[in-house]
């Protein structure tokens, strides 16, 4: 099977049609879920957050066969994904999205579990602690997308779980849990 | 017998009547007893010969098949009910109903890839996949023998034969001559164009985009712009292996 790095690519990944939009329906309707789910896989294992329709996105292209997507297709695709609630439009002439492979709910629920595991019920954090800190190294808070991060935190404050504020630096904000 | 007229004459000629009529009867029944008799022997010395092979007919797909033909020839079909003898000996009712069941699974989750035609040969290959575990190998002859079956139910499943190929095919589109060439065609090259198929076969250039389109919209045809030479080339996933490239996890 061929691979993207570790990734192990799927075989309609190798037929030359699926990189065409199917005009007939219930035809298309197979693709853009074949696309998606890749797409979401992808990002899944490689913490992908962001796709810019007009970067050389790997899945956009395979060099095997010599095909690659028409900016229409990526857009379907993308689109498609949006309206699942797994993706979002990050301008309006839609040339970026940010990519859920955990929807924002998911993020808020790994946020609060990373919270009780450590003790933090009522403790004070930065932003930037809780996707680089000692303390979430080893989890799936690491590294995250900082907008994302911020997203699953607005969340969270909308149901009084914590508060945000702005800390003493400009560009950093804080977080008071009172979970 | 002289004949008589008169009443009597007319009782005789009954009574003669009823006689020949008996005798008829007797013989009918002499040679229809003769024939289940020997019907009676052919059948236990099948059921014999399938108690003694038992195993070679479960495990041996070919040996199996020509045990099919012979059974056939003496006008017994092991797969004809699920209970009595033959059922309960070889299990192999159970063994075919069972493989029409998957059969129907596999050609039901690969319709959105392929329009509903499958290549036997990956059917085959799908089945065996998903029998990984089972102990009894199966046959393209096994597969046939199951999808005749499903015939029988009305499920609309059939085997239709391109070129050197036998597909299966499990929804009603009926597909014509123009089609079936245009399959015969891109089993080459698992693709063709329009002016290949203007060209090989040598038809005006409307006809040949009437059959395409039309093979598209049953869901059997997938188009492909992005060749570097702007040709649009019409894939047919059915007489390649694309449904096995795809959703075999879920199989």
């Amino acid at each position: 099977m061929q691979k993207l790095g570790d990734f192990k690519l799927p075989q309609f990944f190798n037929y030359p049609p699926y990189f065409t939009l199917q005009p007939v329906r219930e035809t298309r309707d197979k693709q853009v879920q074949l696309w998606k789910e890749m797409i979401l896989d992808y990002c899944r294992t490689q913490k992908i957050y962001v796709i810019g329709l007009e970067e050389d996105f790997p899945l956009f292209t395979n060099h095997v066969i010599e095909r690659s997507l028409s900016h229409e297709a990526r857009q379907a695709f993308l689109s498609a994904l949006v309206s699942d609630g797994r993706a979002e439009w990050m301008d309006k002439s839609h040339r970026k999205c940010l990519i859920l492979w955990h929807r924002v709910q998911d993020w808020a629920d790994l946020i609060l579990h990373f919270v009780k595991e450590n003790g933090l019920e009522d403790s004070v954090m930065t932003v930037e602690e809780i996707r680089s800190g000692t303390e979430s190294r080893g989890t799936e808070l690491h590294g995250m997308d900082r907008t994302v991060l911020m997203r699953a935190l607005k969340l969270l404050e909308h149901k009084g779980k914590l508060v945000i504020f702005k800390g003493t630096s400009a560009d950093d904000e804080g977080v008071k849990f009172s979970v | 017998m002289r004949r008589r007229p008169g009443i009597g004459g007319l009782q005789n000629a009954a009574a003669a009547r009823d006689q020949f009529r008996a005798l008829g009867d007797n013989v009918a029944k002499l040679r229809t007893d003769l024939m289940k008799e020997q019907l009676s022997t052919f059948r236990s010395q099948l059921e014999d010969f399938a108690r003694k092979h038992k195993n070679d007919i479960r495990k041996n797909p070919a040996f199996r098949s020509q045990f099919h033909e012979m059974c056939a020839k003496v006008g017994v079909d092991p797969l004809a009910s699920n209970k009595g003898f033959w059922a309960e000996l070889l299990g192999i009712g159970d063994f075919y109903y069972e493989l029409g069941v998957q059969i129907v699974d596999i050609c039901l989750a690969t319709r959105p890839l392929n329009g509903g035609l499958i290549n036997l040969e990956e059917l085959c290959k799908l089945l065996r996949q998903r029998r990984k575990t089972a102990r009894e190998a199966v046959s393209e002859d096994d597969c046939l023998r199951a999808i005749s079956k499903l015939k029988v139910l009305g499920s609309g499943f059939e085997v239709i034969s391109v070129g050197k190929r036998k597909l299966v095919r499990s929804v009603p589109t009926e597909l014509n001559k123009d089609h079936n060439e245009i399959l015969e065609l891109a089993q080459v090259q698992g693709f063709v164009t329009v002016e290949e198929v203007e060209r090989r076969l040598t038809w005006s250039p409307g006809r040949a985009i009437d059959a395409l389109d039309s093979l598209l919209d049953e869901g059997l045809a997938m188009i492909d712009d992005g060749h570097q030479d702007s040709k649009r080339r019409y894939w047919f996933p059915c007489v390649s292996s694309i449904s096995s490239y795809v959703g075999t996890d879920t199989l």
